[in-house]
């Protein structure tokens, strides 16, 4: 944290001074006050000039209170707006380098409140924090000094509420407690995924939720939430309200007046001494007071800094130091092991060589491994042992520009962005001519759909218009196209495909053959014909592997899958 | 503010509220009033006899005394009712937005109402366990302070009670000023949080495309929006801050300076003097924190605005006096329905008697998924009407309808739980016999057995640890076991592999079997053996028939009957 702060550094010592001088200035009508009480309680007629310059240094260090806190918070402010945007910059960033499989593991809900909510809980620590504490230290210092200097007995008595409130504080934070805090965090992460799904899932909800029961995780999550933190709020607030009642300027003018009383009868104070601790008697709690009002949310930010720190500490996919180049792009996988978790093994030691200019099409049962296959070249993740490499270098020598500028894909799970249709196209060629979107859309055949959107090219999906399976999918082989690299790893999804989409499928892997490698995972028979290669993969492993006439000539494995196909196509 | 609050919460909440309330304000004006005992206190302390505070001191202790029970008592109830409201406020926003219309769920909505509905609602309940009491305190103790003033000595508390009405118009312009700016903040947060969560879930696109965060420009102006209105709110903040303050202070600059004028020409006793000035410092260390805490009072208030809108936003009217379905049939009389100024189904009549399967076919974006919508009511049709069984589905009851329709849908949403949890969701009271015997009959035994954690393997949000033949098998076992009359499906076996393709088949065949069915469908085969093909084009019926009639027509569906035979071929 200190180092995302360092660039900040002179900002926070702006903050940090001026905040102190407001706040000593803040004593000078008080110290006012107590002039003018010494002056007129004093035997002897009242010195006027005296009493007028002590009106005027109480009014000018009001003045100069109001000149230093204004520009401490403001600065403070922006300050700490900058200090967001940076933050949520390096999240992004960061995250923007974890590995893919780093997201599997984990709830979009919770990283996104991380980048928006958690870094916006960070705002105390910068813009009031370092500011507010060390005024909460520096004028009751002064204060104190001060009143002793006067009288060190009322002070003593004057410090007894601060002493009540203090020894309260431990009670707050007691293991249980802050056991308690920790479940009410959790709590409200489940609450945050829950309405994701709820919200996602909706027409489930709709579907199967008559009497409001699919949306009993939601339920779940709040009552959970609820019960821990009533459990939290009950072990707390009496504690805070009774720290309250002894922070409460009733009753440090009581003990005070108690005490200034006791002495002024027995004659050990002059009358005029109870007022400066009337006036900075109060001031000696303030504080405090401002200390444990903040408490939530400086225990909030905490807390939201360390799930910031939990995400900034993720280790990225390793980038080259210097990077390689490929020679050509032929895709060699060499002994290739890959697990998601580290005792069960999606991939068991693959070999494989694309060669350019051919076709490979992968097959295989639902769990065999295939997707976790291709999602190997444009490098999601990187084996366990064994390399995969593209015109001889390993992807890990790759940098990532040169890596995506070689490999581009299209996988089952279309996500587009809500952005208009050309950004969404030209996703991987920004600078591409309009009639370059234009000719891959065609390819695609999605041009004409395009045309018939609100605002053609230029409309937002997502905003201004909802697309079906099949037109998302044929916008993403319409990137893939305008993408244009030398390998191309494709799912044959022709999920929630029509006829049209199918017919995209096929044209753009024609448009592309020539001199690309292009690997795919086969979902129809008819593909895995006309594929030079046929991989068959079964429980990880390459169980067969050749041209598919071959195959079915041997009758092995792959001939059985065939067969399977062949029955299954009466659907 | 309050008003608001009530409104929200809606009227059960109302009472506890409002004693609450009134239990804050009294511990204010108790503690404006203990106040005024300052007044013979001092005056016998600074006078010639300082043994008389005595019986004025005990006074002041009994009072502080009501005033502690006050205080303690309405700290606890605003932290008890705080917690009553959040958890009231959560369930009535969860029952809400199960009952709104599906269109009302634009991309832009998972941002917003996930906000909303996590710390929105917490921070919006925080007002009456945090805020409310500060507030009330801070405003009515230095107004019961200022009366006090008043009856000692009307110059000075004439001179303090200048500075409450610019205050209260300082208060006021301010909130204005921020409101506006906090609106807006506010929309940027959420489009911010769309952006992070579509930046999260579109990681693979993004980095195929290159796209790490400093090249995805949307998501960085995104960010950056964000900064620029919350720079733009902390500024309009400024001046009424600063405004404040100086008001404030100058008010007790005026005290300070005419209380020394009427001592030095003996217009008033010292001790009164000085003890109205301890009382002004009172009075103003409150009036600054106003600043603070009305800020933080606004923000909850926004936040409060943005759930009454959603709350206000109009769930599917129901019936007055439901009627129950006589049947399980099928019918669209002219139905038309539109989304925004796109006319997505446009004047579709056809009947699916009971028992009998309906197959829609047609081009992507044609409309076909939303017929399945319109049956299960998802959406409201603009004209005509969609029956089922011989009853309009606004007449039926939501509970009646949708017990009756089982939905297969074309991309499978499975909840984050085990995938016990995710198929007992057709029917919860199932047994586990009758959990068992639809999961073989959906083939998803086999899919289990091959699960680490078997019936409790957690499956993901969205279902994301299993394949998208295995999450529909799920969701074909979760319709088997509704065991409901009419099924709608929608393109339920796209882009399967094979093995996967026939599993699903059977199940698919297993569900149907007896029933109403209404399948949106791309994969020709399935649809050869439905009763009645529909064929849409741009929401309009272009073709209607039997698959061997419309192939004999030779028109659009013969049309794409020859593409899909080409295409396997």
């Amino acid at each position: 944290m200190t180092g995302l702060l360092r660039p900040y550094l002179g900002g926070f010592a702006a903050v940090v001074v001026l905040q102190v001088i407001g706040a000593i200035s803040g004593l000078a009508p008080m110290l006012a006050v107590v002039e003018l009480g010494r002056t007129l309680l004093s035997p002897g007629p009242a010195d006027h000039d005296h009493v007028w310059t002590v009106v005027i240094l109480g009014a000018a260090g009001l003045f100069v209170r109001l000149v230093a806190t204004a520009a401490s918070s403001g600065i403070g402010h922006l300050l700490d707006n900058r200090v967001q945007l940076s933050l949520r910059r390096q999240l992004a960033a960061r995250l923007g380098r974890a590995p893919i499989g780093w997201f599997s593991r984990r709830r979009t809900g919770e990283l996104a409140k991380v980048v928006g909510e958690d870094v916006s809980a960070v705002h105390p620590f910068i813009a009031h924090t370092p500011g507010e504490l060390v005024a909460a230290f520096v004028v009751p210092l002064v204060s104190m000094v001060y009143l002793f200097t006067i009288d060190w007995r009322l002070t003593l008595i004057t410090l007894i509420p601060v002493v009540l409130a203090v020894a309260l504080v431990p009670l707050m934070m007691t293991p249980a407690r802050l056991r308690e805090q920790e479940d009410f965090d959790a709590g409200m992460a489940r609450i945050a995924n829950s309405v994701v799904e709820f919200v996602q899932g909706i027409a489930v909800v709709k579907a199967f939720g008559g009497a409001g029961r699919a949306h009993g995780r939601f339920r779940t999550a709040v009552d959970e939430f609820v019960t821990t933190f009533l459990r939290w709020v009950r072990g707390l607030s009496g504690i805070a309200a009774g720290m309250q009642l002894a922070l409460s300027p009733p009753f440090v003018l009581l003990v005070v007046l108690i005490g200034g009383t006791a002495l002024v009868t027995s004659g050990g104070m002059a009358p005029a001494d109870l007022l400066p601790f009337l006036l900075l008697g109060l001031g000696l709690t303030a504080p405090v007071a401002a200390l444990g009002h903040g408490f939530d949310e400086m225990q909030t930010a905490r807390r939201a800094v360390g799930r910031i720190k939990d995400v900034l500490a993720v280790d990225p996919l390793p980038q080259p130091t210097c990077p390689g180049t490929a020679q050509g792009h032929r895709v060699e996988l060499r002994d290739v092991r890959f697990g998601y978790e580290t005792d069960r093994e999606v991939l068991r030691g693959i070999d494989l060589v694309l060669e350019p200019g051919t076709v490979t099409a992968v097959v295989g049962p639902s769990g065999s491994g295939k997707s976790t296959l291709v999602q190997l070249l444009p490098r999601f993740f990187d084996p366990t042992s064994g390399s995969v490499a593209i015109g001889g270098a390993d992807l890990r020598e790759l940098g990532s520009r040169q890596l995506y500028e070689l490999v581009s894909f299209v996988f089952q799970d279309v996500r587009l962005l809500r952005a208009s249709v050309t950004d969404n196209i030209a996703l991987a060629v920004p600078d591409a001519s309009p009639d370059d979107v234009v000719r891959a859309a065609r390819l695609a055949d999605i041009h004409d759909r395009i045309l018939e959107l609100p605002r053609g090219y230029d409309t937002v999906i997502g905003e201004d218009v909802k697309l079906s399976g099949g037109e998302a999918q044929r916008i993403a082989i319409a990137r893939a196209l305008l993408a244009d690299t030398p390998v191309l790893v494709l799912d044959e999804a022709t999920a929630f495909a029509d006829p049209h989409t199918e017919r995209a499928v096929r044209r753009a892997l024609a448009t592309l053959k020539g001199d690309r490698t292009i690997l795919l995972i086969a979902h129809r028979m008819e593909t895995v014909a006309d594929a030079d290669t046929v991989v068959m993969l079964e429980d990880g492993v390459v169980a067969e592997h050749g041209a598919p006439g071959d195959l079915v000539a041997r009758n092995g494995k792959f001939a059985e899958f065939w067969r399977s196909q062949r029955g299954g196509n009466g659907t | 503010m309050i008003r608001m609050l009530l409104r929200v919460l809606g009227n059960e909440y109302a009472k506890p509220v409002r004693r609450t309330v009134a239990l804050m304000t009294t511990t204010a004006v108790a503690e404006g009033l203990s106040y005024a005992f300052l007044v013979p206190i001092l005056g016998a302390l600074f006078g010639s006899d300082p043994a008389d505070a005595v019986p004025w001191l005990v006074a002041f202790g009994a009072v502080f005394a009501v005033y502690g029970i006050l205080r303690y008592r309405s700290d606890l109830s605003g932290f008890r009712v705080g917690i009553t409201l959040l958890s009231g406020m959560y369930h009535r926003l969860g029952d809400h937005l199960a009952r709104l219309p599906m269109g009302w769920y634009s991309a832009a909505r998972v941002g917003e109402v996930s906000v909303l509905a996590s710390s929105g609602v917490m921070r919006a309940m925080s007002v009456l366990a945090h805020l409310l009491s500060p507030f009330i305190s801070a405003s009515v103790t230095p107004l019961t302070i200022i009366a006090v003033l008043l009856v000692f000595n009307w110059q000075l508390g004439l001179a303090a009670v200048v500075a409450v009405p610019i205050v209260a118009a300082i208060q006021r312009w301010t909130g204005r000023a921020i409101a506006a700016t906090d609106t807006e903040r506010a929309e940027r947060d959420h489009d911010a949080t769309n952006r992070v969560i579509e930046y999260l879930q579109a990681q693979p696109v993004l980095r195929a495309g290159g796209r790490t965060a400093e090249r995805f420009q949307l998501l960085d102006d995104s960010l950056r929006d964000v900064q620029r209105a919350s720079r733009r709110t902390v500024l309009s903040a400024l001046p009424g801050v600063v405004g404040l303050t100086i008001t404030v202070q100058a008010m007790f600059t005026v005290v300070l300076a005419l209380g020394g004028y009427l001592a030095l020409n003996g217009g008033i006793g010292v001790a009164e003097v000085l003890t109205i000035l301890v009382l002004a410092a009172r009075c103003a260390d409150p009036l600054l924190s106003l600043a603070d805490i009305g800020g933080k009072l606004r923000g909850a208030q926004a936040e409060l605005a943005r759930l009454d809108e959603v709350l206000h936003t109009r769930p599917l009217p129901e019936a007055p006096d439901p009627v129950l379905p006589g049947g399980h049939g099928v019918e669209f009389e002219a139905v038309t329905f539109r989304h925004g100024d796109r006319t997505v189904t446009d004047d579709v009549s056809l009947t699916v008697p009971n028992g009998q399967r309906l197959a829609v076919v047609g081009p992507s974006g044609s409309g076909k998924s939303t017929l399945l919508e319109l049956i299960a009511r998802f959406y409201d049709v603009d004209e005509g009407s969609v029956r089922v069984g011989g009853a309009d589905v606004r007449s039926i009851g939501t509970e009646v309808l949708m017990e009756r329709i089982a939905v297969v849908f074309q991309d499978v949403y499975l909840f984050d739980g085990t995938v016990e949890e995710n198929v007992r969701l057709g029917r919860p009271d199932a047994t586990d016999a009758e959990v068992r015997a639809a999961a073989a009959a959906a083939r998803l035994d086999e899919v289990i057995s091959r699960l680490p954690d078997g019936w409790a393997t957690n499956v993901g949000e969205g279902g994301a640890l299993l394949s998208g033949g295995e999450r529909q098998r799920v969701s074909i076992a979760r319709a088997l076991l509704k065991n409901a009359p009419i099924v709608l499906l929608d393109e339920v076996t796209s882009a399967l592999d094979p093995v996967n393709e026939a599993a699903v088949h059977d199940g698919i065949e297993r569900l149907m079997a007896g029933r109403t069915v209404v399948m949106v469908a791309h994969r020709l085969h399935t649809v050869q053996r439905a009763d009645q093909v529909v064929f849409l084009d741009g929401g309009r019926i272009v073709e209607q028939g039997t698959h061997d009639e419309l192939v004999r027509q030779g028109g659009r569906y013969a049309e794409f009957w020859e593409l899909s035979l080409t295409a396997h071929s």
